[in-house]
């Protein structure tokens, strides 16, 4: 055993060994077959890139790209707007009430993805709860569309993704000494211009990390779109799926994939630089 | 003396039963409604007939299927699918051959069965409506395209099958038998003025939620879905015009290991009382021509057989050639 040899002093042989089951489980299970899935996309009907090039010269496809990161975009945008507020309040409220409204946020993550997409059909629909009461007080005379359409899949999107927008900002904004908006305020800054000039950029990092996070977990999101959105709403998921599922099209299915990988893990790495270089410029 | 014979008789009543546990084999279809009754006519009787447990799986995916083959990995025995996907996956090696001297071919509706499958049931796309929401009693698939006389959302199978093209080219005035090939130009046109008020049902369940809570109070249904409903109270009713026939069709994948029990499952799902069994419990067609007379006069009646003016059999030859080009286009007009 190679892992037992390791000097004294060396941490990573023995730690590596820890990790060594996991990793050989993912291996076999997830990167194998992801890497064969991978493969077809140049290998099937036949050798080439013809896949590749089907897939950026269809309008259809090169448009289900682009409502993707519309979505991604749009929902990112939205927790962000929703988050800043929400974690500054986690971060000036006593203790106690911040643990409350803590759990609350936690809680919806721990309960079933399916059943809180569902809740949001229920709610959303034209014969449901919002659009009847609306109605019911005469404020609308036909139900609003909120459901099967780019609006139920942000509404639904954006509950999802903002806990993971609210902790990271959170964090970021905790890390900040109250002094300084003190100090800020005693220079003469408004409430406004203290937000953009002090507060905004010490959060930077944990907004950067949130958003970036968001964007990468939605680019990917399958569920959800697929019951809030409409037929014209589909994502790249829902497109590898039914390219796998219905058309039995590996080749083609395989090729969106690798696109949806090598966007993610890009996005991934710039993740990695720009919150590390964050992190560092803050200590 | 008499107690050791009965711990004796005992032991082995008990050990043949676990020699039985070992023989299972795995029953994929739909979900829903449909492939709970399906449990119970064509899975329960055949383990008090063989002994051999059924595990139910679903639902039915193509991709999932296909790939199982292509790993030699087969861990479903017997398979539902859309007819028209049969005959493909036929072509394509993907189905073992039935072996027609366990499955006793000559009381099937030759219309379903073939070298490589057997009828399951055999259905009918029909209008479905909310009699609480709509005013007017829709006649026709051309009441579809009539925002006026019937207006609100209508609903319409999401995925690219038989059904809907037929659909938009009777509504506008195409003839029953001028049907194929499909002029898809024409039909994506007629589906075109109707587009933005389409809900898409992906699967039966959700069809039925569609229906019964108004969210969509008019559609194309699979008729057996109607009728469930109403077994549930939904006050909604079924327009017979023009209904269109599709079947599904049991398969075995090419590799099941169970192959042998799977002949003699598929022997007896279309047996004569197992398929009335099934027909009285969701009014979907028997593929069996003796069914029928295992059936009292008002089972029969609730079936698309008798329903049969002005219905129209979907030409699934035609879809399991052309499956893959319209499927692209459907899917492309779809997301537009």
């Amino acid at each position: 055993m190679t892992t037992m040899s390791v000097r004294p002093g060396s941490r990573q042989g023995p730690a590596f060994a820890f990790v060594a089951p996991a990793l050989l489980l993912l291996v076999i299970f997830f990167l194998l077959p992801v890497a064969a899935l991978l493969l077809r996309s140049v290998t099937e009907p036949e050798l080439g890139l013809q896949n590749y090039r089907e897939l950026f010269a269809t309008s259809t496809y090169t448009r289900v790209f682009l409502n993707t990161f519309l979505v991604a975009g749009i929902t990112t945008l939205v927790t962000l707007l929703i988050g800043y507020p929400v974690a500054w309040l986690l971060a000036v409220l006593p203790q106690r009430t911040a643990m409350l409204i803590f759990g609350i946020i936690l809680l919806s993550m721990w309960t079933n993805l399916l059943a809180r997409t569902y809740a949001w059909m229920v709610l959303l629909q034209r014969t449901g709860v919002i659009n009847k009461t609306l109605m019911q007080w005469g404020l609308i005379s036909e139900p609003l569309p909120l459901v099967n359409n780019l609006t139920g899949i942000i509404i639904g999107m954006v509950y999802i993704m903002l806990p993971f927008i609210i902790l990271p900002l959170h964090a970021s904004m905790r890390a900040i000494d109250p002094a300084i908006l003190q100090a800020a305020a005693l220079c003469g800054a408004g409430r406004w211009q203290s937000f953009i000039r002090v507060l905004l950029p010490l959060s930077a990092s944990g907004a950067t990390a949130g958003a970036l996070m968001v964007f990468v977990m939605s680019l990917g999101y399958f569920v959800t779109p697929a019951l809030l959105g409409g037929a014209s709403n589909m994502m790249l998921a829902g497109m590898i799926a039914q390219l796998i599922q219905s058309l039995l099209d590996w080749g083609l299915g395989g090729a969106a994939a690798l696109v949806l990988l090598a966007v993610t893990l890009a996005l991934y790495g710039l993740q990695i630089r720009l919150v590390g270089n964050a992190f560092t410029e803050g200590r | 003396m008499l107690k050791r014979i009965l711990l004796a008789a005992a032991l082995t009543a008990s050990l043949s039963m676990t020699a039985r546990a070992a023989d299972q084999m795995v029953f994929t279809a739909w979900g829903g409604t449909t492939q709970e009754a399906q449990k119970k006519a064509f899975a329960d009787t055949f383990t008090a007939q063989s002994g051999v447990e059924v595990l139910q799986d679903g639902p039915t995916d193509y991709g999932k299927l296909k790939a199982m083959v292509e790993s030699g990995n087969v861990t479903w025995d017997v398979v539902d699918v859309e007819m028209d996907f049969a005959i493909a996956a036929a072509k394509a090696g993907l189905l073992e051959p039935i072996d027609f001297a366990v499955v006793d071919k000559s009381k099937i509706d030759p219309r379903f069965v073939a070298d490589h499958f057997v009828g399951s049931f055999y259905y009918s796309f029909v209008i479905g409506y909310n009699k609480d929401v709509l005013k007017e009693t829709p006649q026709n698939w051309a009441d579809l395209f009539d925002m006026e006389k019937f207006p609100g959302k209508r609903t319409f199978y999401k995925w690219s099958a038989p059904g809907a093209l037929e659909i938009a080219l009777l509504a506008d005035g195409v003839a029953p038998d001028k049907l194929y090939p499909l002029d898809l130009d024409r039909a994506f046109k007629k589906l075109d003025t109707i587009k933005k008020d389409i809900l898409w049902w992906g699967s039966g369940a959700e069809s039925q939620q569609f229906l019964a809570s108004g969210e969509a109070p008019i559609g194309m249904f699979w008729n057996g879905r109607i009728f469930a409903i109403q077994q549930e109270g939904g006050n909604v009713d079924t327009a017979w015009g023009q209904n269109l026939t599709a079947a599904d069709v049991l398969v075995i994948p090419k590799g099941s290991k169970k192959k042998d029990i799977a002949m003699k499952f598929l022997a007896n799902a279309t047996s004569a009382d197992v398929q009335a069994e099934l027909s009285k419990l969701t009014t979907l067609s028997p593929i069996n021509v003796e069914s029928k007379g295992k059936m009292d006069a008002a089972a029969v009646a609730a079936l698309p057989d008798s329903h049969t003016e002005g219905q129209i059999n979907l030409n699934m030859e035609y879809w399991a050639e052309h499956r893959d080009e319209i499927a692209k286009r459907w899917y492309d007009w779809q997301s537009q």
